[in-house]
């Protein structure tokens, strides 16, 4: 046989053996047997000096091209061989829930109340901020409620013990005599807060409940501005297609005094026209003069409502504990 | 107050169906709280009047008639015989139906069809169909004066159908508890004329009066008539009477009494009637019985006509005669001179009580009542007379007797027309809408007040307000009332205005909800605490909590002094009810007393209880509980976030009511930060908490003040580190602080983080002792360290350690 049939018939051998190696190790050990120090074609190699200067090229070429062909066979089955490795040994179940991290949610009323400090300081209000403990001053008097008026039952507010009758804000609209007193027009301030009454918890009270209250007093202010701007943070809390319907009422710190009404899809779900949603009004001239602004020059408007029925139409929720529970699986929802 | 479509139309007119009438009222601020349909009898059926009858085409004994309904003219076919052209008598419309015949159920509904060829477009009827006992062959003939198209049972005196209206007054508004004030501003809103009813009887003007009336407080009692009648009946109620208080939900009580509730109802007036005989005559007012209008003497007893004793206070005003009190004013009346079935004669009491007085009276007794509730929301002085008149007027014509005498009527001086000037433009201007000046003049005074020609020009008016409106006070209530007429609803709603506010808490509002967000990131559900909770909780956390004067139960006495026991109060919610793991945070204010005043401040709250991570399926570990590491990497998490440095833990040696286990957070050892530890395991379980409690609360204000949010680049570290082990094995009682002290101390040149990765008990460690690794990272910026740089500064830093803390090394 001559050397390069011998060549051939290694070549022929190395790859067989490649072919046939079943794992890493084995295909290793024929990398070895072929290509190796002692192996099968370092023995050819060895085998060319015994050829005449003429033959020798041809061989020499012939051998390592088949080494060449050998390599390349070696990476393709040893990629093949490394794959075949990788390969879980069990089937990967998709279906099994993933590993969870704890993921916390805001209160479902911070959320609703960033809603609608954000819808407000779009026009420019600015958050503002007033003490839950007040007087008697702050909360009623200046806010041209007299003395005997049924909103200031003892019945109704609680009070705290300590001397000049502490009580608990029952409204926000305090916030507005403490911000008018500090602070020359024009305002623009939105207050959102903890507000209390005296009334036993059930599905639709609870003692402690939040309210936000907007004011805007400047120069030239009338009714339509607060209709377009009630209008606008509806509309961007509740969806476009809320409609809003103003009606006469009476609060003693606004002149004339306004309830809203808003209706939308999700209203006429409930089997309602109109659902009340807050009051509002243009500040009482008498307020005015009381924090030292002149009411001939400035006028304007005041409005609040409550956050938790906000919350409570929003996503349905019936009962207004709920919030105060903090059941997580209650907070999650959100 | 409620309110009748049928009621209200004797006042004004006006063609509204029921349910325009629910949004005319609305947007006039008398907000329709219910609105209930009564059905009446003959509903349906009209007073109609026969104009032609023929004879039927193809029906010997039917004849085809035209008859006028009232409202057109309508074609009948009629089997009767007992009518002629110009008769009237009732028709029943299509759609209408008759009562079930005898035998039958179903009742009978008319239908327009075709008898014999002929259309009929109704049927005239008989007694009999209509279920009347009158027993006629052919139609009932009605009366030749019955009103064209007027309802067949209004026509009868039987009540018809109607609306009855639930409306929602306002306080600011008396003078709507009454039919003639909503129907003003039906007539002011519509501009059709006002039909107040007015007196047809001459009543005496001077003569002897039958009783005399001393007001002895005339601070409590600025008005009181007194109106005599006799010879009364006192009987059932007429129908009309009876129907219209039960429609609106009075009970009828009897022809005396009802009439005067429905006075009250009407005017807004309240009014008592008492047996004028039951009434101690007096020898000093010429023996004539006498009322005396004084103050209750302390303890003074007095049973009010529902049978309740009650002990009066001496500052309770009390209507009596020379030897008892009579009624309680403003509230109710007295047993012992109640309207009887023998009562003849009766003395009508229609009065003016002020509203303060009688809103303490009806408090402090629990006593509310249809009078009370007007009274105290502010009566009209000016009505008195005039209420107790037509109350008169109206015993008369249901009960039958005469007037004796004049109206007594004891004021101390006629009430001063109250005037508001109105500036025109400045509505205008307020409401954002040009509206005439004689449109706005229009309006007020089709309210009822009057223009003062003196005190008006082109751009202003003087108005004179009726007594009745006790709310005008001012130019911008006059400015509502145009508003209200005009309709809001037409007002444009004009775009927001461009400006900007501003306020100190803007900012501080924005940090609040970065923490919020920062905190739920770390995997913590936020919570909303009741502000309120029992001053036993309150006192885990201060002796002297701030407590409410007026708490309504010991649940909630006390203003929390701390976030921590309404968390607490949350995780008991949650364990109760089997939800077991639970991880909250809360921003909120707190309340503490600083000497005589108390602060409230801003603070931010954590409480976990139970597993640490979410439930799994494999995992060492999956069933992991929270421990003080959770929550003291939550801790480190925000004191980070906020950039505070310096912060230090030192951990409480005593044990407290509510920690078993805890430490103080301040900075720099001095300014006080708050608090974290470990639950007494005691008071947990008394609360359904079985797993180790977790809790900790930052002071808020003081973490933001000293909040440090400045940030500037590091640069990426350029040459490799070396890192070195140490494990060491130490007391108890070195902490990890104690060995970042001896680090601080000896400042091992290129030394950049030293980390616990170990810490641990038990094998090979002696009691009393615990093993300590940790690992040391060396780098410097400019090169890469070698060995020879780090081995004699770190040697040096290992000899520190088994100095300073009796640190043995292990291999």
């Amino acid at each position: 046989m001559s050397l390069l049939e011998q060549i051939d018939s290694v070549k022929q051998a190395a790859v067989a053996e490649l072919q046939a190696a079943g794992d890493l190790p084995a295909l290793e050990r024929a990398k070895g047997a072929f290509l190796g120090a002692s192996g099968r074609f370092t023995a050819l190699m060895k085998e060319l000096g015994s050829l005449t200067k003429e033959e020798r090229p041809a061989a020499g070429k012939a051998i390592n091209a088949a080494k060449g062909e050998i390599e390349a066979i070696l990476v393709g089955r040893r990629e093949e061989l490394e794959l075949k490795a990788a390969l879980p040994s069990e089937p990967a179940d998709f279906t099994l829930p993933g590993r969870r991290r704890r993921v916390g949610r805001l209160h479902p009323l911070t959320q609703v109340t960033d809603d609608i400090v954000r819808a407000f300081r779009k026009l420019g209000f600015a958050v503002a901020d007033g003490p839950e403990i007040e007087d008697e001053y702050h909360c009623f008097d200046a806010l041209n409620t007299p003395a005997d008026h049924p909103a200031r039952d003892a019945q109704d507010t609680f009070f705290v013990q300590g001397a000049g009758r502490p009580l608990l804000r029952t409204h926000t609209s305090s916030v507005q005599i403490r911000v008018m007193e500090k602070m020359p027009p024009p305002i623009r301030i939105i207050v959102p807060g903890r507000v209390y009454r005296r009334d036993n918890a059930d599905a639709t009270h609870n003692p402690t409940f939040h309210q936000i209250e907007g004011l805007y007093v400047d120069r030239n202010v009338t009714v339509g501005d607060l209709k377009g701007t009630v209008e606008a943070v509806f509309q961007e809390l509740l969806g476009s297609d809320v409609k809003l319907r103003f009606r006469p009422h009476y609060f003693s710190y606004t002149e004339p005094s306004l309830e809203i009404d808003f209706t939308n899809s999700l209203v006429k779900k409930l089997g309602k026209d109109w659902l009340e949603i807050a009051g509002c009004g243009m500040v009482h001239p008498k307020v005015f003069e009381t924090v030292g602004y002149d009411p001939e020059v400035w006028s304007g408007w005041a409005f609040g409502f409550g956050i938790e029925r906000i919350a409570m139409l929003r996503y349905g929720i019936t009962d207004i504990r709920l919030f105060y529970e903090n059941d997580t699986r209650f907070l999650k929802q959100f | 107050m409620k309110v009748t479509l049928n009621w209200l139309k004797q006042y004004v007119d006006f063609d509204w169906s029921p349910e325009e009438l629910t949004e005319r009222l609305t947007l006039l601020g008398l907000e329709v709280e219910g609105v209930t349909h009564l059905k009446g009898d003959f509903e349906g059926v009209v007073v109609a009047q026969v104009i032609t009858r023929d004879k039927h085409p193809n029906a010997d004994k039917l004849s085809v008639c035209r008859v006028a309904d009232g409202k057109g003219e309508r074609q009948i076919v009629c089997g009767a015989q007992n009518f002629q052209a110009g008769d009237k008598v009732p028709l029943i419309l299509p759609g209408a139906s008759l009562p079930p015949k005898p035998g039958d159920k179903e009742p009978f509904t008319i239908k327009v069809g075709k008898i014999r060829g002929v259309e009929s477009h109704g049927m005239m009827c008989s007694p009999t169909e209509l279920g009347l006992p009158d027993v006629v062959d052919g139609l009932l003939i009605l009366p030749a004066d019955a009103k064209v198209g007027q309802p067949l049972a209004e026509h009868l005196g039987r009540s018809g159908s109607d609306v009855v209206y639930d409306l929602e007054i306002t306080p600011n508004r008396p003078d709507l508890n009454s039919l003639i004030g909503i129907a003003r501003e039906i007539a002011a809103l519509t501009g059709n004329p006002l039909r107040i009813p007015g007196n047809t009887l001459e009543f005496p003007s001077s003569g002897t009066a039958p009783v005399a009336v001393r007001v002895e407080a005339a601070d409590l009692c600025p008005r009181y008539t007194a109106q005599v009648l006799r010879g009364v009946k006192v009987g059932p109620s007429p129908d009309w009477l009876r129907s219209a208080l039960e429609k609106v939900g009075l009970r009828s009580i009897n022809n005396v009494v009802d009439v005067s509730n429905y006075v009250m109802l009407e005017t807004g007036q309240p009014l008592h009637t008492f047996d004028l005989h039951l009434i101690a005559k007096s020898a000093a007012d010429a023996g004539v019985p006498t009322l005396v209008i004084r103050r209750a003497i302390e303890g003074e007893a007095f049973t009010t006509l529902d049978g309740k004793t009650h002990q009066l206070k001496s500052d309770t005003l009390l209507i009596a005669d020379t030897e008892k009190g009579i009624a309680l004013a403003g509230v109710m009346g007295g047993q012992n001179t109640e309207i009887r079935d023998t009562t003849t004669d009766v003395l009508i009491e229609s009065a003016y009580f002020t509203p303060t007085h009688v809103r303490r009276t009806s408090k402090s007794l629990g006593l509310r009542t249809d009078a009370s509730y007007r009274y105290e929301r502010g009566a009209d002085p000016e009505a008195s007379a005039a209420a107790g008149r037509r109350c008169a007027e109206l015993i008369l014509a249901t009960a039958g007797g005469r007037v004796d005498g004049p109206l007594v009527d004891v004021r101390p001086a006629a009430l001063e027309v109250k005037t508001v000037t109105l500036r025109h433009d400045r509505s205008s201007a307020l409401l954002g809408i040009e509206i005439p000046v004689a449109d706005q003049t229009g309006m007020l005074v089709r309210l009822g007040l009057s223009v003062d020609a003196e005190g008006s020009n082109e751009t202003s008016t003087r108005f004179r307000i009726p007594s009745w409106r006790v709310d005008l006070k001012r130019e911008a209530d006059l400015v509502e009332e145009v508003a209200r007429l005009y309709g809001v609803d037409r007002i444009p709603s004009t775009t927001p205005r461009r400006a900007s506010g501003s306020h100190p808490f803007d900012a501080m509002y924005d940090q609040l909800a970065e923490i919020r967000r920062v905190v739920a990131a770390l995997g913590l559900n936020e919570a909303q605490g009741q502000t309120l909770i029992s001053d036993e909780s309150a006192r885990w956390i201060t002796p002297e909590p701030v407590l409410l004067a007026n708490p309504l139960s010991s649940d909630m006495n006390a203003l929390r002094p701390s976030l921590l026991p309404g968390l607490i109060d949350s995780l008991s919610n949650n364990l109760t009810r089997r939800n077991g793991d639970v991880q909250l945070f809360e921003v909120g204010r707190v309340f503490t007393k600083s000497g005589d005043t108390v602060r409230e401040g801003w603070r931010l709250a954590f409480a976990m209880t139970g597993a640490r991570n979410p439930q799994f399926w494999s995992g060492a570990d999956r069933d992991a509980t929270c421990d003080l590491s959770d929550l003291k990497g939550v801790v480190e998490e925000v004191i980070e976030f906020l950039g505070l440095r310096g912060v230090v833990v030192t951990r409480r040696t005593e044990v407290t009511p509510l920690w078993v286990e805890s430490a103080t957070l301040s900075l720099g050892g001095k300014l006080p930060l708050g608090q974290m530890g470990q639950m007494q395991p005691v008071l947990a379980k008394k609360r359904e908490l079985r797993d180790t409690v977790l809790l900790a609360e930052l002071d808020l204000d003081v973490l933001l003040a000293r909040r440090n949010s400045a940030k500037s680049f590091k640069p990426l570290p350029q040459f490799p580190s070396v890192r070195r082990d140490v494990a060491m094995i130490v007391p108890e009682s070195v902490t990890h602080d104690a060995v970042l002290g001896v680090v601080r101390q000896l400042k091992p040149a290129n030394l950049e983080s030293i980390e616990p990765f170990d810490l641990f008990r038990g094998r090979h460690v002696p009691a009393g002792q615990k093993s300590l690794a940790y690992a040391l990272t060396y780098r410097a910026a400019d090169r890469t360290l070698r060995e020879e740089d780090v081995s004699p500064v770190h040697s040096k830093l290992v000899a520190g350690f088994q100095q300073t803390l009796a640190a043995v090394m292990r291999e």
